[in-house]
């Protein structure tokens, strides 16, 4: 009988808890951005204040006639608080047309 | 970031989040928290503060493909939950060691060894807790998990505490819930960790060390509950670091042993405790949590009047704070917390000074030049940091504006309220201590225990 034999067992549960994640489709989208509105979404972090105008920039030289909503008219998405945000980013993003967002920049 | 990008799907409107290299495994927790694991992103490669203008601009070329990519291409999102088990089923047998390496291997542990959670010591718990076992007290993110009272429990089984701290442990996780502490931030860069403060007679009841030593591991009550709480973020939130992920703290720190205030030298001076200053009655239990991202250095102060003592409180907890004080006038909410020995405390309240009168010292005498502020919040990442701005717009008093000298002194204190006092420590030295807070990023919350002892 090895020492392990002689010890005793012990059955042990999940240290983890249910996931409240509930998986949701992405939107749908148009393969096309030429004519579309992008709307900038910045966290006011890591130098967003350059990235944001070398992309407007390039997008705007491959795609005839898109145009950008700027981080400035839709506002810091860092620290805001995120039910406040889910009330109202849809309808910001309603009002200025926003076809499709740019996120930046982190995690 | 990424949860203002799924907002926007949620709202129809296609995303793309611009990621960088090191927070990709982070980003993956937080799509799969918010439902969403293909949520597209573009990655930025590397550290855009170590980036000249030159080499941003060429990276963010190599990004428009990806930008374009995550917009315009259609992306299929599997609807399936992951089958995970359930609060009692029995997920191994095996011996301590056998225990102790499958929950190491699944990254369940905080590497220490852990007590096995067998059933009937998470039921021993549960008698202590009055609620059911499949309560939801709230969710945590960014794994988004249901912080049920049964998976408390089982933490608290594995920290090594006893069963009759859970009401402490419930109250503490329901105090990581609320909005304002901002768990779904407990992973951030910073690597700030939470800190749980008891409050009431429950402190001595359950044996908590409240003198000296009193941040120290070794009094099972304030070192378990400690754990629990490191444990809980780990295994609920989903706060891992490599190999895990989730926890992008950058060199971070370990847990905190639970805090508990000497009520009876506070008392005995004619000073409120720190749960009575949180809006508790003097015999409440209260469990507060709040974040630290860094402390002082031991403060040494000597004197008999108040003023001697306060002024090198000033000076040292002062210049600790100061550094990381852009990060309260940013965001508008800051809260250190400062631990005065009994000793001290003693000869400041004996010279006829309140709490308030300390927290108001601070407030008008701690300053820092307007442009260390303004550097050290762009070196940071905060590269629109503005005090102007932040004063134009409320969020700052009007003096933070000033002249537009950049060496105006501004106060480190935007608010006098908001820095905590306690009184704790070694009553046979004359030392305090003080932790600097993370902003909104663990913002103190204070729950009332349902206690039965």
């Amino acid at each position: 009988m090895t020492t392990a034999d002689r010890e005793p067992v012990y059955e042990v549960v999940w240290p983890l808890a249910p996931s409240a994640a509930a998986p949701t489709a992405l939107a749908s989208r148009s393969p096309d951005l030429a004519g579309k509105t992008i709307g900038e979404l910045w966290d006011y972090l890591f130098k967003g204040e350059e990235i944001f105008p070398l992309i407007r920039r390039a997008l705007a030289q491959r795609y005839p006639g898109v145009r950008f909503v700027d981080y400035e008219t839709l506002g810091s998405t860092h620290g805001r608080d995120e039910a406040e945000l889910a009330a109202t980013l849809p309808a910001l993003l309603r009002k200025h047309g926003c076809d499709a967002v740019i996120s930046a920049v982190g995690a | 970031m990424l949860r203002a990008a799924a907002i926007a799907e949620r709202a129809g409107v296609p995303s793309v989040s611009i990621v960088t290299t090191p927070f990709r495994e982070q980003a993956a927790v937080v799509a799969k928290g918010v439902g969403m694991p293909a949520l597209p992103i573009a990655e930025y490669p590397g550290v855009p503060m170590t980036d000249g203008p030159e080499t941003v601009r060429a990276k963010v070329e190599r990004l428009i493909d990806a930008i374009v990519d995550g917009l315009a291409r259609p992306v299929e999102t599997a609807l399936t939950r992951a089958v995970e088990p359930a609060a009692r089923d029995v997920v191994f047998r095996g011996t301590l060691d056998q225990v102790q390496e499958f929950f190491y291997a699944r990254l369940w542990t905080d590497g220490l060894p852990v007590i096995p959670p067998t059933i009937p010591r998470v039921e021993r718990f549960l008698e202590f807790a009055d609620r059911s076992p499949a309560e939801v007290i709230g969710t945590l993110s960014p794994e988004n998990r249901a912080a049920t009272v049964w998976s408390i429990a089982v933490n608290g089984v594995m920290a090594g505490c006893r069963p009759e701290y859970m009401p402490l442990l419930i109250a503490v996780v329901e105090a990581i819930a609320e909005p304002e502490f901002r768990v779904q931030d407990a992973g951030s860069t910073p690597g700030w960790e939470p800190l749980i403060i008891v409050s009431g007679a429950v402190a001595k009841a359950l044996d908590f060390n409240r003198g000296q030593g009193v941040m120290r591991v070794g009094r099972q009550a304030n070192t378990s509950l400690g754990r629990f709480l490191r444990l809980y973020l780990r295994n609920v939130a989903g706060l891992r670091i490599p190999p895990g992920a989730g926890d992008k703290g950058s060199i971070a720190a370990t847990f905190n042993v639970a805090l508990a205030e000497d009520e009876d030298a506070a008392a005995e001076i004619g000073w409120t405790t720190f749960g009575q200053d949180q809006g508790f009655a003097k015999d409440d239990g209260v469990v507060t949590v709040q974040s630290v991202v860094s402390s002082s250095p031991p403060i040494y102060t000597a004197g008999t009047r108040a003023l001697d003592h306060v002024q090198v409180l000033a000076d040292v907890f002062g210049r600790a704070c100061a550094y990381w004080s852009f990060t309260g006038m940013k965001y508008a909410r800051w809260q250190p917390l400062l631990v005065i020995g009994p000793s001290i405390a003693r000869v400041i309240a004996a010279d006829g000074w309140t709490k308030d009168d300390v927290r108001a010292y601070l407030h008008e005498n701690v300053t820092i030049p307007a442009r260390e502020v303004e550097r050290y919040a762009w070196h940071l990442g905060s590269t629109a940091f503005s005090l102007k701005a932040l004063a134009e717009s409320g969020a700052l008093p009007p003096e933070y504006a000033g002249s537009g000298d950049p060496d105006r002194p501004v106060r480190v204190f935007p608010r006098a309220a908001w820095i905590g006092i306690v009184v704790a420590g070694d009553p046979g030295r004359n030392q305090s201590k003080g932790y600097v807070n993370n902003h909104i990023q663990g913002g103190r919350v204070s729950k009332r225990l349902a206690l039965r002892l």
